[in-house]
């Protein structure tokens, strides 16, 4: 144990010489002089995003310039979506960096359209303070690394207070009582439908939403391990799974919110990830399955005060206590260079997205914070892809500074996941979207169609994506 | 008699029969009906943009609470339409010269010149009149960004030259010029482009004028194109973009009524201008076709 | 010397012949571009497995038979032919009886056919998410505000499986109405004044008249019409993939929205998409020739 511990301590020492190195390299500016290649960089922001943003990257351009004067930064204003990426990466113009969502890597690894960033990683020292979950999107089956996550986000559940409070489910000392069940969720919902007339809970069930956020409640009712939505067998095929009894009871229990407890949302299959927001955040619903990093949708976005809002963890089931963690992370042209990895790892350091902490990111994130107070957004501690102590801890203290809100009202969400009480899990492995084309299309027809016949829905959508898989991996 | 005849199946006679006047009466109301019909969702939309998100959610009522301006010009400012309508605009002037010229050259060539084999393009012009692009998007896509022809104007303004519809008015209308003056200004030794720019073009502006209507208003509403092809940010025309905020939901609903708000503008002033022309002219082009 | 004009002018002609095809150069460059290499090459690409925009090998009819071996295909071609079977319901006669109306008035003509028609020059796409509003569910949709109004309680709308398209059939309808009536009032106003008078004197009442006068005259004009409006309808896919996304349960999914979920929905798979496309394609030719045979027959019959 001794042992173990003076280890550690000789890493972070060597960790602390390495920043202090790179501190004094930065004070004499350059960094590499030699390092000579052209990045393009997607996502720039374009001559109509505001003052503030374009200032902040043309910042990082000078950073940029004086630390690698012979790297050549090309803005590009490419905002990653599947429909426009593959044609691209194949044609030769996609971008050096893009921002996929965590959905989609392990479908560009496999089909080596993107570019391996390893030794990049390496040679800046972060390989090994990758958070193992991230790891596990980002790498392919041989463990190099192509993408860097951007930021993450938890499922849970954002609440509008106003109208617990309407409904009566405040206690004395101002916090809510919130549904800790699936099961509690309908009940809190029918009293709320009860009270105020509004909707207990605002299900975006519209193209893809419904089935990314059914695949949280079918994990929490048990479709997990042997009973997984996708698994593959002991030949490597992937197959399918809607149909165990967990999966029927999660639809089942999708489609008693409906008819049952009646606490859905009118638009219901045209509502979507917007809309959702806009519901709870103008008062028309009182529940909404979102995550921790748009907390500033309901508030400061639709008007929502940040008295009226708490983050609440993702409801139990029976048979688990899941939250859907994800994100949007940094990937790169399938065609880079060794030198134009380096050269992208150097500004995703400037840029404040490796786990170094330098005065201008401090004052970036300084800013970042006081924008969002000032704009009526929660301030909330982020959750880190990285497991480097020290930099999770420096980032904490200036979110404390910041902090806006009653800690209260989302200490529950934050604690279940610091201490484990509730269990992180990445979305289903392949084609995710499909899947959740599939199941979306399933739901539709629940809460559309009184006693529609779940089992013989879920069979459909089994085949149908079964289908899908074998024609996309399994028989490629 | 009188020297134009009103049109319409219920002549001067019938007006003295009682269930006609009657009838006739229905008639006024129902065209009443329509006009409130065609036009009560435009005002509702500008209405609709007075209201705020939350009263845009909440409220019962048809009319916003209060008429300030401010709220388009938040929108306005803080998505800088301003640069979507230059790129529309600039997208919408490329697209009509180039419909004019490559489509109009086409046409002359097909329904003037008629070298041998014209029959054959004329045939496949028909047929493609019937499978609009969409259907081939995909391979179209391809070719556009194979060609590194991606993140440009140059692809989409080309794609209004390839407008069978268009080939197929100005065939129509060249072949109804009469022979004699190209006859004539052949034999004057004129080279066929001479006579195009010289005699036909000038004989044709009603036509042209009726495709750069269709042109600007297909231009204009454009997007499934413009979106694979311009991609995010700076080249965004007004429709891509409101395309872009119905898919990926990146504004309020209300900010969205603003938005379909700017995007119907230029349309509704063209229309205005252009009434006569699209409500006469328009027609007869569109009776032929 | 006979002999050496003949050849000059043969050569001239020639010269001209080259010179007009290249006239027709630029023109013909574009159409292939645009409209002829990609129908072929879509063609090409749904006998091909493709992986993204790779043509990986040829399969013959696999693509084919995969993808209308699906549900949602089967549901997609259903749901085009309700589209098209709505479209004639609500799209077809109602510009007629429009027309017939604005044709009857006699004061306000120009204003009602200006009304009528300013909706067709809105685009389409402003036009959809403006009736979304229309037609949300929630308490501030403003249906259920009129219907509130008139007493009666909130609807769904776009959560009913049977209304969806109906629905996206009736906006469509709102924004082309106006233009197709005009067309019929230029077929109408063809008809000579002289006719109905002269049936009017013979005692023809209004109703004959219509009957046996005018309902004749635009015949093969409401058959050109037809034809056309089936074709574009059956080609209909941004309506539903911007106001339902083809929902509630793929009940909007049209065959163009599945060759687009294809291509650019997440699966990438451009040659299922492309075999879509084709049979899109054919179906339009078919429907196409069917037109063709009936509108000779009817001229040689004329």
């Amino acid at each position: 144990m001794k042992k173990r511990t003076s280890v550690i301590s000789i890493l972070l020492a060597l960790c602390l010489i390495m920043t202090t190195m790179a501190g004094f390299a930065e004070e004499s500016g350059v960094i590499d002089g030699d390092l000579t290649c052209t990045i393009t960089l997607g996502n720039w922001p374009p001559d109509t995003a505001a003052e503030a943003e374009k200032a902040l990257f043309e910042g990082y351009r000078d950073t940029m310039a004086k630390q690698y004067p012979n790297v050549t930064l090309v803005p590009d204003y490419y905002s990653y979506s599947l429909s426009n990426y593959v044609p691209m990466a194949k044609g030769g113009t996609a971008p050096s960096i893009f921002q996929p969502p965590f959905t989609d890597p392990q479908l560009l690894i496999s089909q080596h359209l993107v570019g391996d960033v390893t030794d990049a990683l390496e040679a800046f020292g972060v390989l090994d303070k990758f958070s193992p979950s991230y790891v596990e999107m980002l790498a392919d089956e041989n463990g190099r690394i192509y993408g860097l996550p951007r930021d993450g986000y938890v499922l849970g559940m954002h609440i509008n207070l106003a109208l617990f409070r309407e409904a009566g489910l405040m206690n004395e000392d101002g916090l809510p009582m919130y549904p800790k069940t699936l099961q509690e969720l309908a009940e809190y919902g029918q009293i709320i439908r009860e009270k105020t007339g509004k909707a207990g809970l605002v299900f975006p069930a519209s193209e893809t939403y419904g089935g990314w956020l059914f695949t949280n409640i079918a994990w929490n009712f048990g479709c997990v391990g042997e009973n997984a939505l996708e698994y593959q067998d002991e030949d490597g095929r992937w197959i399918c799974n809607f149909t165990s009894p967990e999966c029927i009871a999660a639809m089942e229990y999708m489609r008693d919110l409906k008819w049952k407890y009646d606490i859905l949302n009118a638009d219901a299959t045209t509502t979507d990830w917007a809309s959702a927001h806009s519901l709870l955040g103008t008062g028309e619903a009182a529940m909404n399955f979102a995550a921790d990093d748009s907390v500033d949708q309901p508030t400061s976005n639709k008007g929502l005060p940040v008295e009226d809002f708490a983050l609440i963890p993702f409801p139990a089931g029976d048979a688990g206590r899941y939250a859907l963690a994800g994100g949007t992370c940094y990937m790169f042209a399938p065609d880079i260079t060794a030198d134009q990895g380096i050269a992208l790892m150097a500004y995703l350091k400037v840029i404040g997205k490796l786990p170094f902490l330098d005065d201008d990111i401090i004052a970036g994130m300084r800013a970042d914070y006081a924008a969002k107070r000032d704009r009526g957004a929660p301030v909330l501690p982020a959750i880190s892809a990285w497991t480097d102590e020290a930099y999770n801890n420096a980032k904490q203290e200036i979110v404390d500074e910041f902090c806006n809100v009653d800690m209260r009202l989302y200490s529950d969400f934050f604690d279940s996941i610091s201490q484990g009480t509730i269990s992180l899990k990445s979305e289903e492995p392949v084609f995710a979207q499909q899947l959740y084309r599939e199941l979306t299309a399933v739901i539709q027809r629940m809460i559309t169609k009184e006693g529609a016949d779940v089992e013989k829905a879920l069979r459909k959508a089994e085949e149908s994506f079964q289908e899908y898989l074998d024609d996309e991996i399994n028989d490629y | 008699m009188k020297s134009v005849q009103r049109t319409g199946v219920i002549r001067e006679y019938d007006m003295h029969s009682a269930s006609v006047k009657a009838g006739y009466g229905f008639i006024l109301l129902c065209c009443a009906l329509m006009v409130v019909l065609a036009v009560f969702p435009l005002i509702w939309v500008v209405l609709a943009g007075f209201k705020d998100l939350k009263e845009f959610m909440s409220s019962t009522s048809l009319l916003p609470e209060s008429f300030s301006a401010e709220p388009f010009i938040t929108t306005w400012n803080q998505l800088g339409i301003s640069q979507n309508y230059l790129n529309s605009l600039i997208f919408v002037v490329g697209s009509v010269i180039c419909a004019l010229i490559f489509n109009g050259l086409l046409g002359y060539g097909i329904g003037i010149l008629k070298p041998k084999g014209h029959l054959a393009v004329k045939r496949l012009v028909m047929i493609s009149l019937l499978m609009p692009t969409t259907i081939s998007i995909v391979p179209l896509f391809m070719n556009i960004q194979n060609l590194h022809l991606g993140n440009s104007f140059l692809p989409l303004w080309l794609s209004y030259g390839a407008n069978a519809m268009y080939v197929i008015l100005f065939v129509q209308f060249f072949e109804s010029l009469p022979g004699s003056i190209i006859e004539a200004s052949r034999i004057d030794g004129c080279s066929q482009l001479q006579i195009f720019f010289r005699i036909v073009l000038p004989l044709s502006k009603p036509i042209c004028a009726v495709i750069a209507i269709f042109a600007v208003n297909a231009a204009w509403s454009d997007f499934l194109l413009p979106y694979l092809v311009l991609r995010g940010g700076q080249l965004q025309t007004v429709m891509v973009r409101l395309f872009v905020f119905s898919t990926e939901q990146t504004v309020n609903a209300d900010t969205m009524m603003r938005s379909v708000v700017f995007s119907m503008i230029p349309p509704i002033v063209l229309f205005f201008i252009f009434q006569k022309q699209l409500t006469e002219n328009a027609v007869s082009v569109g009776i032929k076709g | 010397m006979s002999g050496q004009a003949r050849k000059k002018r043969i050569r001239g002609r020639t010269g001209e012949q080259i010179k007009s095809w290249l006239i027709m150069l630029p023109g013909l460059i574009l159409m292939t571009f645009f409209v002829w290499e990609p129908l072929i090459e879509s063609v090409r690409m749904s006998l091909y497995k493709t992986r993204n925009v790779e043509l990986v090998r040829f399969i013959g009819l696999d693509n084919f038979i995969s993808v209308v071996g699906k549900d949602d295909f089967m549901q997609a071609l259903m749901n085009t032919f309700s589209y098209t079977f709505w479209s004639l319901v609500l799209g077809f006669l109602l510009p007629m009886i429009l027309a017939l109306l604005i044709g009857e008035t006699r004061r306000g003509k120009g204003f009602f056919r200006t009304a009528v028609y300013l909706p067709n020059m809105l685009p389409g796409l402003a036009v959809i998410i403006l009736w979304s509003a229309f037609f949300s569910g929630e308490k501030s949709g403003v249906l259920n505000i009129l219907l509130g109004r008139l007493g009666m309680p909130q609807q769904t709308y776009l959560t009913r499986t049977e209304w969806v398209i109906p629905i996206i059939i009736l906006i469509a309808t709102w924004k082309g109405a106006g233009a197709t009536a005009l067309i019929y009032m230029a077929g109408m106003a063809g008809v000579s004044p002289e006719l109905y008078e002269a049936a009017a004197i013979d005692g023809a009442t209004v109703w004959k008249r219509i009957i046996h006068i005018l309902l004749p005259a635009i015949r093969k004009l409401a058959g050109t019409l037809l034809i056309l409006q089936i074709i574009s309808v059956f080609q209909i896919m941004y309506e539903p993939m911007v106001l339902t996304k083809g929902g509630p349960d793929n009940a909007s999914l049209s065959l163009m929205q599945l060759m687009w979920q294809y291509a650019f929905g997440g699966s990438m798979n451009y040659g299922k998409a492309s075999a879509v496309a084709v049979i899109v394609t054919l179906i339009l030719l078919v429907m196409t020739a069917i037109y063709s045979y009936f509108n000779r027959r009817e001229s040689d019959w004329d």
